[in-house]
């Protein structure tokens, strides 16, 4: 049945953008906050799918507790990387780049240190599956991501617009010497930025470690979706990251399902191309960053 | 004395900007520096601010040395600055800059009366609270950083060229809201490069040239002075 096969595929697509969201705007609210790219984002979404591994289908903690610490564990990660990479390189973003560029290795062979390079099996949270008719159906797991995204990103919204600390935020992304100058702390919000953009990557690896393959180089393939999704959106908008990720969701799993995954990464490519050619700040871009 | 630099100087690379720069601004009334392009006017407000180092001297404010403080430690101390090219945040609406304004402050309550004062001094502000701020005419971005400072509630106000760009009437309406500013007992620190409006409405004045302290006084008196007249007032 069409109508069946479209609304499983939609379905897939939901649950592509959600995880791929989680990740583009925490690279983006880094890159809007701190002016630095984040090459090792897609390794911070790896420590967290491997903070499930360990504490969930290792050690035997219950799914949440391992989903919580790895949201922890990564904005900690997110925290030592501003403290020992960006702050000092501050004025330098070619330098954040490449300094971020070499923490993407050291956290990879971490990984392949601490677990060996083969890929990890999570056993499922659960097997339960909605069951909307024969042939659309949606395991339960992914529904926890969809949920983690709509919750996680709604709440975020909320901090940005409606909090001293979002406001501040925002500030310090638009004009960071103005922010200064009203007292805040370009320092405190880079933390801020960096631990909930990495907590974001993190929580993302963390929900998805049972139901993709864990290994020390998955952070590989979302990090060029991530980049794909943020240059189309407009380098520095958050709303642009969500459309551009739910965007790039539906048009990738449609190809891939009515034709192959090949063909869908070259129209995913192609798409931002031509986003780049029609309007070269992105959707939601302006020439300033954030 | 509320603010004292000794001998300051900012260099930025190995040009100097500043160099020997010694000033006094007492607690109470205006203060200004007037001099030409590039004479180290906004270098000295941004070395108060602490967002350039000094390579050599001291500012004390209120007693107690500030230089070396990072920006929003000295804007905790009581200095709030209202930057040259104004520099409010585009992206935010007229209100939230404002209240970034008053980030530091904790008095929930007359940060809220704060604000309905600001809108009462600026009636443009008011009308435009939930507009992006970049929609606003320059005028009217003045006015909001002119704002979004004093929401600080500070104890002294550096203001960076307040009339840069602006047509002959607003620069009126804002020599205006500078005056009741310091009639409101907020000790102001004006630089500008419109000497005329500047010596008008300060009380003593800094003359700088190329990043030195060129000569000081009474503004009565560097108004009658021949250098300042055939430099600075064209006349
Ligand atoms: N970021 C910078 N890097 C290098 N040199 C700078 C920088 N900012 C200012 N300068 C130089 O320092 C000197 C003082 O500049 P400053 O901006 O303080 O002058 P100003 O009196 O404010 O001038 P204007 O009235 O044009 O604003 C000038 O020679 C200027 O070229
Ligand atoms: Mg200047």
């Amino acid at each position: 049945m069409m109508v069946e096969l479209l609304a499983q595929t939609g379905l897939n697509a939901i649950y592509a953008a959600s995880y791929i969201s989680l990740i583009a705007v925490g690279l983006v609210l880094i890159f809007g906050v701190m002016g630095v790219i984040n090459f090792a984002h897609g390794e911070l979404y790896m420590a967290g799918a491997y903070a499930v591994v360990a504490l969930y289908a290792d050690l035997g903690f219950p799914f949440l507790v391992a989903i919580a610490a790895g949201l922890v564990f990564v904005g900690m990660l997110g925290l030592a990387m501003e403290r020992a990479l960006f702050r000092p390189l501050r004025d330098n973003p070619l330098g954040g780049l490449v300094a971020s560029i070499g923490f993407l290795m050291v956290l990879q062979a971490l990984a392949v240190m601490g677990f060996g390079v083969r890929m990890e099996h999570v056993p499922p949270v659960t097997q339960e599956v909605i069951v909307f008719s024969d042939k659309v159906r949606l395991a339960v797991p992914r529904l926890y991501v969809i949920l983690a995204a709509l919750v996680l990103l709604s709440a975020l919204w909320l901090f940005l617009k409606k909090t001293r600390f979002g406001w501040a935020l925002r500030a310090s992304a638009q004009d960071p010497e103005a922010a200064a100058l009203q007292g805040i702390s370009i320092t405190q919000t880079a933390r801020i930025a960096m631990f909930i953009g990495a907590g974001l990557a993190g929580i993302a690896g963390a929900l998805t470690a049972p139901l993709v393959s864990v290994n020390p180089h998955m952070g590989h393939s979302v990090i060029v979706t991530a980049f794909i999704v943020i240059i189309v959106g407009g380098v520095g908008s958050l709303e642009g990251a969500v459309v551009a990720s739910v965007a790039y969701a539906f048009v990738h799993t449609f190809v891939t399902t009515f034709w192959d995954g090949v063909i869908a990464d070259i129209v995913g490519l192609s798409l931002m191309l031509v986003v780049l050619i029609v309007r070269p700040t992105g959707l939601f871009g302006t020439a300033d960053r954030a | 004395m509320l603010l004292e630099v000794r001998g300051a100087a900012v260099n930025y690379g190995k040009v100097s900007a500043i160099r020997e720069i010694s000033m006094n601004v007492p607690d109470g009334g205006i203060v200004t520096i007037i001099g030409g392009n590039g004479a180290g006017k906004t270098t000295t407000l941004r070395a108060i601010s602490g967002l350039e180092p000094l390579t050599a001297g001291k500012i004390h404010f209120a007693g107690e040395r500030i230089d070396g403080l990072a920006p929003d430690r000295i804007v905790a101390r009581g200095i709030a600055h209202v930057p040259e090219g104004r520099r409010i945040f585009p992206e935010l609406t007229v209100e939230e800059n404002l209240r970034t304004g008053a980030f530091l402050r904790r008095d929930q309550a007359s940060v809220e009366a704060d604000l309905e004062t600001t809108y009462l001094r600026f009636p443009r502000l008011s009308e435009r609270r939930r507009q992006m701020a970049k929609t606003m005419s320059g005028g009217e971005q003045q006015m909001l950083a002119i704002g979004r400072a004093l929401m600080a509630r500070p104890k002294l106000l550096l203001m960076d060229e307040p009339s840069m760009g602006l047509a002959p009437i607003i620069v009126e309406e804002i020599a205006g809201i500078i005056e009741e500013i310091s009639q409101d007992g907020v000790p102001v620190v004006l630089v500008e490069q419109n000497a005329e409006l500047a010596l008008g409405l300060a009380d003593y004045a800094y003359v700088f040239e190329t990043g030195s302290l060129a000569m000081e006084g009474p503004s009565r008196e560097l108004h009658d002075n021949d250098h300042v007249r055939a430099a600075y007032l064209g006349i």
